[in-house]
C-alpha cells in the first residue's frame, strides 16, 4: 500500500503585489521510496513548489491549500517546528552545489553543524557520522571534511552536499534540478547514486528537472508543470505515449524530434550489409 | 604562511616610502606656509627683537640651511629614533608624544567600542527587519548620526549630560566618567557610514544562495545570522575601517580639544599655531605609523575571516 511522504493539496500562490497566480490548484504526492518527477520549463513554478516545501518562500506571497508531511500540516505549523523537519526530515540538493556550503566554513564544520542542530551528539559523534557519509559518497573524506569548498572540484563538492543533505536519514529528498550544472557523465553518476540510497533507505524522492529524458528514466510517476497548474500526471510510460494535454505534447514532441532506439537499430542492419 | 609574511614585507616597504613622502611634502608645505617658528620663538609680537638674533637662532636650529639639508638631518636622526626637539618646549619631540599617545588610543578604542555597540545592532536589525519600523529607526539614526557635525554633537552630549542633568562631567580626564562624553561622540559620529554599509551587505548575504542552504538544513535562525551572514558581510566592514583609520585619528583631534582630552590632538594644534615643526613632523611620523599597522592588521584580518583570500580567490 503507498504510504505517502508528502502530499500537497490544491496548493495555490499568490504573489500579494499585482495579485498574480504562481501556483494553481497544484496537487501532487511523493510515496515512501518512490522517486517522483515534477517537469516544466524554467518559470513553470517547479522551484517554488520545492522552496514551499523548504519555508523558503520570498515575503510578500500568499499561500493556501494544505502540505501534509507525514500527516502534519507544514502550512499550518509553527516556524520553528518546521525547521526542526528541514535537514532531518526534508533534505535538499540544490542545482547551485557551490551555493550549499558557505564558502568561509570548511565543509565538515557545516556538516557537524547541521547533524548538532538536529540531533543531541557530541563534536566528536558528529564528525565521525559526517565522515562515514561522505565516504559513502565514495570522498576522500578526512580530506573533504578538512577542506573549504573552493578547495574541492566540482563534482566533489557536489557529492559533498549530496552527502549534507542525506547525513541525517531524510524522510524525504528534493532534488533541484540536481545535473544541470554537472556534466553528462557526473550527472548520471549523482542521479545513480540517490536512486542507490533510496533503494537503500527508502526514503522518498521529489525530482524536480525540466530534461523529460531524465524524468523518463529514472522517475516512478511525473507530474507535468505549466503556467503554476499541474496539466499532466501519471507513470513515464502512459506520460511519454498516452499524454492528452498539448503542453505535454508539445514535450515530448522536442524528445521524439532525436534519433529512436528503433532508427539506431535500423541504422546497424543498414552498416551491417 | 607565506602569504602573511609578504603582506607583512609590502606593508612595511609601504611604510617607508610612505615616511619619506609624507614627511618630505609636510616639511616642504610648512615651509612655504606663512609663519616662522623663530619669531614664535623670540616671542616678537610681545618683545622687541633685533634682527641680528633672529638670523642668530635660524642658524643656531639650522634654518638657514637649504631644504633638502634639513629634511636629510631630520630623517637622520628618524633612523636613530630621534625626532628632534621641540623649538617651544624644548622637550624631546619622542617624549611629548608618547606622553600624550596612551589618551589618544584610549579615546580611539573607547570611540571604537561605542562605534561597534552602535552599529551592529542597528545594522542587523536595519538588514533583519527590511522595511519594517527596527530598520526605520536604524535609517533615522544613520541620517541623523551622519547631518551632526562631531563638535556639535559633543556639545549637545555636554549640554545635555552634564550641564542639565549633571550626570558626566564636562571636560578633563582621570575617571572612568570623563572618558564616557567623549567615547560617545567619537562612536556616534563614526557609527551612520558603518550602519548603512552593515545593513547594505547584510541584506545581500541574507539572499545568497548559501544562507538559502544552511536555512534548508534546518540550522537556527540567530546561529545564521552570527557564523555564516555576519561574518560573510564583515570584510566590506573591516576595509572601510582601514581606509578610515586616518579621518578617525584626524576626527580625534576635535574631540580631544573640545573635552580638553589630554591625547595629541592639543599638542598637534599648538605646534601648528606656533609652527613647531619637530612636533609636527614627529606627528604626522606617528600617526602614518598607525595607519600603516592599522591597515596591516586589516589585511590579516581578511585571511581569517575568508580563506579564500588566502588562495588568491575572489572574496564572496
Amino acid at each position: 500500500m503507498r504510504e505517502p511522504v508528502i502530499s500537497i493539496q490544491n496548493l495555490l500562490i499568490e504573489s500579494s503585489i499585482g495579485q498574480k497566480t504562481i501556483l494553481n490548484k497544484v496537487n501532487l504526492e511523493v510515496a515512501k521510496g518512490e522517486i517522483v518527477g515534477l517537469i516544466g520549463e524554467s518559470g513553470s513554478g517547479k522551484s517554488i513548489t520545492a522552496r514551499v516545501l523548504l519555508g523558503l518562500l520570498p515575503s510578500g506571497m500568499n499561500v493556501r491549500g494544505q502540505i501534509f508531511f507525514q500527516n502534519e500540516n507544514l502550512l499550518t505549523m509553527s516556524a520553528k517546528e518546521h525547521r526542526k523537519l528541514l535537514g532531518k526530515e526534508i533534505g535538499v540538493i540544490f542545482q547551485d552545489y557551490r551555493g550549499s556550503f558557505t564558502p568561509f566554513i570548511k565543509i565538515g564544520k557545516q556538516m557537524a553543524e547541521t547533524i548538532r542542530t538536529h540531533h543531541v551528539v557530541s563534536k566528536k559523534e558528529a564528525k565521525n557520522i559526517s565522515l562515514q557519509v561522505l565516504e559513502e559518497m565514495g570522498l576522500d573524506s578526512k580530506r573533504v571534511y578538512s577542506s573549504y569548498p573552493f578547495q574541492l572540484s566540482g563534482g566533489q563538492v557536489q557529492r559533498a552536499a549530496i552527502a549534507i543533505a542525506l547525513a541525517l536519514k531524510p524522510s524525504l529528498l528534493i532534488c533541484d534540478e540536481v545535473t544541470t550544472a554537472l556534466d553528462v557523465m557526473s550527472g548520471e553518476k549523482v542521479l545513480d547514486y540517490i536512486d542507490h540510497i533510496r533503494k537503500e533507505t527508502g526514503c522518498a524522492v521529489l525530482m524536480i528537472t525540466h530534461d523529460l529524458m531524465q524524468a523518463y528514466k529514472r522517475t516512478d510517476h511525473i507530474y507535468v508543470m505549466h503556467q503554476g497548474k499541474i496539466v499532466e500526471e501519471g507513470d513515464p510510460e502512459q506520460i511519454r505515449c498516452y499524454h492528452q494535454h498539448p503542453y505535454t505534447k508539445k514535450l515530448c514532441s522536442c524528445l521524439l524530434s532525436l534519433p529512436g532506439e528503433n532508427n539506431l537499430v535500423v541504422n546497424e542492419r543498414v552498416n551491417s550489409i | 604562511m607565506r602569504i602573511v609574511l609578504s603582506m607583512i614585507g609590502s606593508r612595511l616597504i609601504q611604510l617607508v616610502v610612505m615616511v619619506l613622502v609624507l614627511s618630505f611634502v609636510t616639511f616642504l608645505l610648512m615651509k612655504i606656509t606663512p609663519g616662522d617658528p623663530i619669531r614664535a620663538i623670540l616671542k616678537v609680537d610681545d618683545v622687541i627683537t633685533t634682527t641680528a638674533e633672529e638670523e642668530k637662532l635660524r642658524e643656531e636650529y639650522g634654518f638657514d640651511q637649504p631644504i633638502l639639508i634639513q629634511y636629510s638631518r631630520w630623517l637622520l636622526g628618524i633612523v636613530q629614533f630621534d625626532l628632534g626637539e621641540s623649538l617651544i618646549a624644548n622637550k624631546p619631540v619622542l617624549d611629548m608624544i608618547m606622553g600624550r599617545l596612551p589618551a589618544s588610543i584610549a579615546l580611539a578604542t573607547g570611540g571604537l567600542v561605542v562605534l561597534f555597540l552602535i552599529s551592529v545592532p542597528l545594522g542587523v536589525l536595519g538588514a533583519v527587519y527590511e522595511g519594517r519600523w527596527p530598520d526605520y529607526i536604524s535609517r533615522w539614526f544613520a541620517l541623523v548620526g551622519a547631518s551632526i557635525p562631531r563638535f556639535w554633537l559633543g556639545l549637545l552630549l555636554i549640554y545635555f549630560f552634564s550641564l542639565k542633568l549633571n550626570l558626566l562631567p564636562v571636560m578633563g580626564n582621570g575617571t572612568l566618567a570623563h572618558f564616557i562624553l567623549p567615547s560617545i561622540t567619537l562612536g556616534v559620529a563614526m557609527a551612520p557610514l558603518y550602519i548603512r554599509l552593515l545593513r547594505e551587505r547584510l541584506i545581500s548575504t541574507l539572499q545568497s544562495s548559501y544562507i538559502e542552504a544552511a536555512k534548508a538544513r534546518g540550522l537556527r535562525k540567530e546561529r545564521i545570522l552570527i557564523f555564516h551572514a555576519l561574518r560573510g558581510s564583515l570584510v566590506p566592514l573591516i576595509t572601510m575601517f582601514g581606509l578610515s583609520i586616518g579621518s578617525l585619528l584626524g576626527g580625534i583631534t576635535v574631540i580631544e580639544i573640545l573635552f580638553s582630552w589630554p591625547g595629541m590632538g592639543e599638542l598637534i594644534v599648538q605646534g601648528v599655531m606656533q609652527r613647531d615643526y619637530p612636533v609636527i613632523q614627529g606627528y604626522i611620523l606617528i600617526v602614518g605609523f598607525l595607519v600603516v599597522i592599522t591597515n596591516l592588521i586589516v589585511d590579516l584580518l581578511y585571511l581569517v575571516i575568508n580563506p579564500q583570500i588566502k588562495q588568491g580567490k575572489e572574496v564572496v
